[in-house]
């Protein structure tokens, strides 16, 4: 049985039996990839019905009674007429492409260092960078609070605006997430970078590639998958980020959506109909971003390298 | 300009040494094989010299340059690798011109040389794909395209025909030969396989287990073998051996084995004279092995009485697996033999082309130069 | 490599180790300081708050030993359950056409805030069958509605009779429930690198173990398994790592309450709530030193490939 071959529809030929049992036998193959796929969907689409109920109608009755003329844009609406909804999806965005382009950058050279320049000490230096892995967000907050209070520059960051390094930063909030994704990025990127073979690196240096030219032109292009999958969580992460914003900007004008919508909450009291809007307005653009990186999962990308 | 020099050069990994205290010295536009069996260090030495391994010990010279620190990328060398080490997210056209776009060079000049080292390796039609749309006798050729358009000082090849069929095999042989004939650059070959070493280098290295056992000229290695090593390395099928005892009459000595006598020739006298009483390693190459009825001219016969195993007719000869009293030998005849399997046939063997071995040190003995006979081997010990 | 100075794989490193420095050693080393100081940070208090992490003195206020077994089933459950099911997920949705459609439900999860999160479970958890989607499903079947989030009963108990809280077992029901809540929220993360590694699998290889007689399930077992291993290295230890340091979901979902409370949400109620630094301080560094033996697992891996 050739699970997940394709079959090849040929010319010529009564294929269609063919064709028949083939898929016959794919049957379980679908069965299990759907069945998972809409257990996993149950929670979202819940959340997502929910979102377009009235209030009421959430508290008293289950999300799958729900019918097309019961459902209303309202949450939609008072979400999105709140004051500076705007400006935080703004904000969101200048905050969370910045720090994952820094990420991938910072940690890919770091990377490639680990995985291609042998140096003494560099495993058990690696070994510390996973370790740091364990080490709780909430643990750093107050050192790296009074570390920025003592840095802040208190003047207004041309074009972003906020404060130029420090609390109420973008600067500030950059190099935070930077570093919180580090030990991760870094470790996800040694491991994929030290598996491409050592003859494609050398073949390079010989034909007189420097390092950064072996890096920038062989090693990257050869982990698009990787570094499109570290881009795609550094994305989430930073766009889902509530803590560090909510310590590190205290100032309104630069609150992202997590935060805006969590003071929203608040000033609503618990109005889970809101929330459950603002939850589908915030994911829309992470999801853009994971269709849009789908494409970068290339299969076979070091198909061709060496003998056939 | 481009000769190398390997001068007394170590390579160890942990406690493995893979080359052990080489000196070698390739010169300007010589096609050097290096040869041996798998695992003696032939793509060590290699790396070192195309610096993608650091030395243990001794030190490489490129042209007059001292190269033990310098970078691989500075040391205008080209390799094939033995993986063939195409980058797959390239075209073949960006893979040969990476190495010039790399220095530096135009975008019209790249485009230039790549297509000249495509036609020279017929490969144009492919400069638009990937190389994972490539067969292996394609992919090595554009391996070999990226090496050439780079117009190094030296070349250096890792095994580049171990994976093509045998025709290709052949074919490409010669065409990297007339590209060295070209070119005249200075090539350094790895292979294990001897007939591409014999057939393609103007001098031919062989070694064994991390250590340099003889240079030459292939025909050198052919005729003078500096030890048992090189002798059944080299020539194909390889060289048959004998343990005979040298006994001395009057004045000549013979070679006592399986009932058998053999009067050693005048020129190898001096050398076995200290012999006496004593084995040594007797080698006859099985072309040198004959039918008594196809006697070719300028032989010194010894005649031999065997049993024939089996016979391999290959058309312009007939190979004879032999048997004397338990000691096997092949011999290579002329394809009119009428010997038959299982039955006694009598061979004669040309003890002007034997071979003599200290069975201790396994070094060749010498004998007296003959009148024709050329010079010029270097014997390492 | 040769001719290279030995500064320059420090120099690539560098962006990434200051980063590193700031945000998690110097955070970590302040924190270790604070362990041995009392609840203000003011006097030397030597190892008391670790004692009181053994001796558990005030389970009414924060259960010590309730956290760290639950952060080891937490441990141990997650990790077991996701990583699998995202390898396999991944080699299933890698076989049929609709692969992009099939990751994204179940990468959806990933893209939800901790908050929308929340908000999302405690409707489908709800114990109001009508209003609770598993609840809804339980009574359809037959069954009783449960108290998903407040049982602290074995699951067995729930299996038979019910009661809530009648035998608090090892294996609370309620802290099951989170950590399904946490595979739903992660098998997505799993499923994404994986596949970016399987991405890099060379097809030829694949083909040549068919070709060689292999079944799908000896290909999936001898050839995928040993050759993503460097990737699978890589979302174990993530995962592992992020179960010891759990604490959104539990936070947002129970904030800790009916014994759901892990080493991670202790440790910011203790700092954060209690004002107890010397305490929470204390807990982090076990969340440090548990790390430790994960380190010298891998250790001696890392050696023999720094000889190489
Ligand atoms: N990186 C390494 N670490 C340890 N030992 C090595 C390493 N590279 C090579 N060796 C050892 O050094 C010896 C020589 O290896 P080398 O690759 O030069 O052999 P080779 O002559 O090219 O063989 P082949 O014909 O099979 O390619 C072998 O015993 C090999 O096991
Ligand atoms: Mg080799």
């Amino acid at each position: 049985m050739s699970l997940g071959v394709p079959v090849p529809a040929r010319e010529g030929r009564p294929a269609l039996g063919y064709w028949f049992r083939a898929t016959w036998a794919r049957l379980p193959l679908h069965a299990a990839v759907i069945g998972f796929a809409v257990l996993w969907s149950v929670p979202t689409v819940a959340l997502l019905i929910s979102s377009f109920r009235e209030p009421s109608a959430i508290a008293s009755s289950g999300w799958w009674t729900a019918t097309v003329d019961t459902l209303t844009l309202d949450n939609y609406r008072t979400v999105l007429d709140q004051r500076g909804m705007g400006r935080s999806f703004i904000n969101s965005v200048l905050i969370t492409l910045p720090a994952t382009a820094l990420v991938v950058l910072v940690a890919s050279g770091a990377a490639y260092a680990f995985a291609w320049m042998p140096f003494r000490g560099r495993g058990l230096l690696f070994l510390v960078v996973v370790g740091l892995l364990v080490v709780p967000l909430q643990m750093t907050l107050i050192p790296v609070l009074r570390l920025y209070a003592a840095m802040t520059v208190n003047e207004e960051l041309p074009l972003l605006g906020g404060n130029v390094f420090g609390i109420n930063s973008f600067t500030g909030i950059w190099l935070a997430h930077a570093a919180y994704g580090m030990p991760f990025a870094i470790f996800l990127l040694r491991n994929f970078f030290s598996s491409l073979p050592r003859d494609l690196i050398e073949a390079a240096k010989l034909d007189g590639a420097s390092e950064w030219q072996v890096f920038w032109r062989i090693v990257l292009p050869l982990s698009v998958p990787a570094l499109a999958a570290l881009g795609i969580f550094q994305f989430l992460w930073t766009w889902n980020d509530l803590l560090i914003a909510l310590v590190l900007l205290g100032d309104p004008d630069l609150a992202p959506m997590t935060l805006r919508i969590t003071n929203l909450v608040g000033s609503f009291g618990s109005s889970y109909q809101l929330l459950t809007a603002a939850a589908f307005i915030s994911m829309a653009l992470p999801l853009v971003v994971f269709f849009a990186f789908q494409r970068f999962f290339v299969q076979g990308i070091l198909a061709g390298a060496t003998k056939g | 300009m481009a000769r190398v020099l390997f001068d007394h050069v170590t390579k160890r990994f942990g406690e493995v040494v893979a080359v052990n205290d080489l000196n070698l010295e390739v010169t300007d536009g010589e096609f050097l094989v290096l040869v041996g069996p798998s695992g003696c260090g032939k793509s060590t030495t290699l790396r070192m010299l195309a610096g993608l391994d650091a030395i243990t010990e001794g030190s490489i010279y490129i042209g007059d340059r001292r190269v033990d620190n310098v970078p691989a990328k500075d040391r205008d060398l080209a390799m094939v690798f033995q993986s063939y080490a195409l980058y797959p997210h390239m075209s073949v056209g960006d893979n040969i011109g990476f190495g010039l776009k790399l220095r530096g060079a135009s975008k019209s000049q790249v485009r230039e040389r790549v297509e000249r080292a495509a036609e020279t390796l017929g490969i144009e039609e492919l400069l638009e794909r990937k190389p994972r749309a490539l067969s292996g006798g394609q992919r090595q050729r554009v391996a070999l395209g990226r090496a050439i358009v780079r117009e190094p000082e030296v070349f250096l090849l890792d095994e580049p025909l171990s994976n093509l069929d045998a025709k290709l095999r052949v074919q490409t042989r010669t065409e990297i030969s007339k590209l060295h004939r070209r070119l005249g650059t200075t090539f350094v070959y790895v292979t294990h396989d001897q007939v591409e070493a014999m057939t393609m280098a103007t001098r031919i290295a062989v070694l064994n287990l991390g250590l340099l056992q003889q240079v030459g000229p292939p025909q050198e290695l052919y005729e003078r073998p500096a030890n048992v090593f090189v002798a059944g390395f080299i020539g194909s099928p390889s060289m048959n051996f004998f343990q005979p005892v040298v006994r001395s009459e009057g004045e000549t000595l013979r070679l006592d084995m399986h009932g058998l006598s053999i009067e050693v020739p005048a020129r190898w006298v001096p050398g076995l004279l200290p012999y006496d009483g004593r084995p040594i390693v007797l080698g006859v190459r099985p072309e040198h092995i004959h039918d008594p009825a196809y006697l070719p001219s300028g032989v010194l016969p010894a005649s031999i009485r065997a049993t024939v195993d089996v016979t391999e007719l290959m058309g312009n000869e007939t190979f004879l697996h032999l048997d004397r009293e338990g000691t096997r030998f092949l011999a290579r005849v002329d394809p009119r033999t009428q010997a038959t399997p299982a039955q006694e046939a009598e061979v004669v063997i040309d003890v002007s082309r034997m071979h003599a071995f200290d069975p201790e040190t396994e070094q060749r003995i010498e004998a007296q130069a003959a009148p024709a006979e050329a010079s010029g081997t270097e014997a390492v010990s | 490599m040769l001719g290279r100075r030995w500064w320059v794989p420090w120099l690539w490193m560098l962006p990434a180790l200051l980063l590193l420095a700031t945000f998690l050693v110097y955070p970590g080393i302040d924190t270790f300081r604070r362990s041995v100081l009392d609840a203000r940070s003011d006097g030397f208090v030597g190892l008391d708050n670790y004692q009181a992490i053994i001796e558990n003195p005030n389970p009414l206020v924060a259960d010590t030993h309730s956290a760290l077994a639950n952060n080891a089933m937490w441990l141990v459950l997650f990790t077991a359950v996701t990583v699998p099911l995202g390898l396999v997920l991944a080699v299933l949705t890698g076989r049929v056409r609709y692969e992009a459609a099939a990751k994204s439900a179940i990468f959806i999860p990933m893209a939800i805030s901790f908050v929308a999160a929340s908000v999302i479970w405690r409707f489908m958890l709800e114990f109001n069958p009508s209003v609770g989607t598993v609840n809804a499903v339980v009574t359809e079947f037959g069954g009783q509605p449960t108290a998903w989030l407040q049982d602290t009963g074995a699951p067995q108990t729930w299996l038979t009779e019910r009661g809530p809280d009648e035998i608090p077992g090892p294996v609370q029901l309620n802290n099951l429930v989170l950590i399904t809540v946490g595979v739903w929220m992660w098998t997505g993360f799993a499923l994404v690198v994986l596949s970016a590694g399987l991405k890099g699998i060379s097809t030829e290889m694949l083909e040549a173990a068919r070709v060689d007689g292999a079944n799908e399930w000896q290909i999936f077992r001898h050839i995928i398994v040993p050759t993503l291993r460097p990737v699978i290295v890589v979302v174990t230890v993530t995962l592992l790592i992020n179960a010891l340091k759990i604490f959104d979901l539990v936070w947002v979902i129970t904030g800790g309450r009916f014994q759901t409370d892990v080493v991670a949400t202790l440790f910011f109620k203790q700092s954060f709530i209690n004002r107890d630094f010397g305490a929470g301080a204390a807990l982090a560094v076990v969340l440090l030193l548990a790390v430790v033996p994960l380190m010298l697992l891998n250790i001696r891996r890392f050696q023999s490939e720094e000889a190489a």
